[in-house]
């Protein structure tokens, strides 16, 4: 009893420290480097200043299409998103295979990581703001479809039963009792997935899927170091605007719910 | 009107829970279902619209004399089977974020078709039908409330007007209410009979109290251990309650 009661009490904390020390090993994490690098960094940051402010105007363009990317990206996921969830869903799917079906949509293009998808498109249609949005759309299917399928789990049933029971069709039900009710998840679920898609679209960008990003890494390539500081705040203002305009929408709904 | 033969209905578990039901309901008749909590009375209701699907037996309604059997209805007949039968809930199952009119209009989905119903157009006459539906139940200055605010003797009355819009031949009510206070619950059941009454509505309905049968059914069907055990008068005497609810074992 009191062994396994000792074997209880420290086997978690002590395989956490023997992953931290074969991580260590493995990737030759070493403090020394670190210290090493640390006159490079700072060099390299010097190199940045100033800004190169006659970059910003011309900057603000790619800017603008890295919102555009994130905001269509996110428009096309919610468009495959709810059918994929409402197939997904244990209380509305039609079938058992279907429901299967679905949840391994979600999980494929969960577990897939959108800069994968971007290189794959990438490659298909060439380089430029497209690929970046296809791979935002079908990425975002992993987390919106999981998110709306949980919704509509929650639903309270009596309604969908009551629209069901005047002899209404199960689309019918869907649209008139389920809908209403998921709404304000949906709409919360919708905005969180923008912001993230805002910041992988940059990401993005540096592999070739347009916007701010790309132009993040052709100033790497060509050492425009100034370029970049310019980058780096237009990317930080296009963040911080994002976030304010999904949190107000985010409040003007929820407020919407309390007031009404 | 409604005759029930032979209904078996088992549960999940194996459990045969109603063994052998046998009734009819007429013309414009009141029924009220009695029995002990947990016999199968909710469960008898759905077999009727066709939300549970029977293990056995029969059941046929009979609208402007054509007989419909219940029982062997495929997908397409059970639907047209749910739009002449309306059903209230013990907790009314509106739609709670949508708007009381819009409520009531879901009465009306059965008749309408997919396509013009999923974009939202309802007919000016289905419209005016609804607010005469609120009107019926007197409510029809909450409209354009949305549905979750009302009090539950509202949400209760905008039930029974998505039920007025399916111009029902048959009402079934699953303990209507129950979940109302007294006098709240006295106004909801005056409604039920006035329906009933006034568009010959047959009613069939679950209560919670021998005491609202006897006031506003014509008729009554106790249920117990998976059969009909009293059918016959509203008011019942001492041994009838003893049949329906007494404690036999001893
Ligand atoms: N979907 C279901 N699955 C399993 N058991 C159920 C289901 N629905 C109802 N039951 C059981 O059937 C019995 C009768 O239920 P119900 O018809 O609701 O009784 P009543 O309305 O008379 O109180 C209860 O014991 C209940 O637990
Ligand atoms: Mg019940």
């Amino acid at each position: 009893m009191g062994v396994t009661m000792f074997k209880n009490r420290y086997i978690i904390p002590v395989l956490f420290l023997l992953f931290v020390i074969w991580s260590i090993i493995g990737t030759g994490f070493s403090i020394r480097d670190l210290i090493a690098g640390v006159p490079n960094l700072s060099n390299f940051i010097g190199c940045m200043f100033p800004p190169a402010w006659d970059t910003f105007v011309p900057l603000i363009s790619p800017a603008i299409e890295t919102i555009q990317m994130a905001f269509l990206g996110t428009v096309f996921a919610v468009v495959l998103s709810v059918p994929v969830a409402l197939l997904a869903a244990n209380n509305i799917t039609p079938s058992k295979p279907v429901k299967l079906l679905a949840r391994g949509v979600i999980a494929f293009t969960r577990t897939v990581p959108d800069i994968v998808f971007a290189l794959i498109f990438v490659s298909a249609v060439g380089l430029g703001p497209v690929p970046g949005i296809l791979a935002l759309a079908i990425h975002s299917v992993g987390m919106l479809g999981k998110l709306y399928a949980e919704a509509i789990e929650e639903v309270d049933p009596g309604p969908v039963e009551a629209v069901e029971a005047v002899g209404a069709g199960k689309l019918q039900a869907v649209y008139y009792a389920v809908i209403p009710q998921v709404t304000p998840s949906f709409v919360a679920s919708t905005l969180y997935r923008f912001d993230i898609n805002v910041r992988s679209s940059i990401v993005l960008g540096l592999v070739g899927a347009g916007g701010i990003g790309f132009e993040l890494i052709m100033a790497m390539r060509l050492f425009r170091y100034h370029e970049m500081l310019t980058i780096l705040i237009i990317i930080f203002i296009v963040v911080m605007l994002s976030e304010w305009a999904s949190n107000s929408i985010r409040a003007h709904v929820i407020g919407e719910e309390v007031l009404k | 009107m409604l005759t029930v033969n032979h209904l078996r209905k088992r549960l999940p578990n194996g459990k045969l829970l109603l063994r052998d039901i046998n009734f009819s309901v007429g013309e414009g008749e009141f029924v009220a279902i009695l029995g002990l909590s947990g016999t199968g009375k909710t469960i008898l209701l759905r077999c009727i619209n066709r939300l549970t699907t029977p293990d056995g037996g029969e059941i046929v309604l009979t609208d402007n004399g054509n007989p419909l059997n219940i029982t062997q209805s495929d997908a397409g007949e059970i639907r047209e089977l749910r739009r002449r039968i309306g059903m209230i809930f013990q907790s009314f199952n509106l739609v709670k974020r949508r708007s009381v009119i819009e409520n009531v209009l879901i009465g009306k989905l059965g008749r309408i078709g997919m396509v013009r119903s999923l974009m939202c157009r309802f007919a000016d006459d289905d419209i005016e039908m609804a607010h005469r539906a609120l009107n019926r139940v007197g409510i029809s200055d909450l409209a354009d409330r949305r549905a979750g605010t009302l009090s539950g003797g509202e949400q209760q009355r905008v039930a029974i007007a998505r039920s007025i819009m399916q111009d029902p031949c048959l009402l079934l009510a699953d303990e209507p209410v129950a979940n109302l206070d007294p006098t709240t619950a006295e106004v909801v059941m005056e409604h039920l009979r006035s329906i009933s009454v006034g568009n010959g509505i047959s009613t069939l309905a679950v209560l919670h109290q021998p005491e609202l049968a006897r006031r506003y059914a014509t008729r009554v069907l106790g249920v117990r251990d998976g059969v009909i055990v009293y059918d016959g008068d509203a008011r019942l005497s001492d041994d009838d309650f003893e049949v329906i609810y007494g404690c036999n074992d001893v």
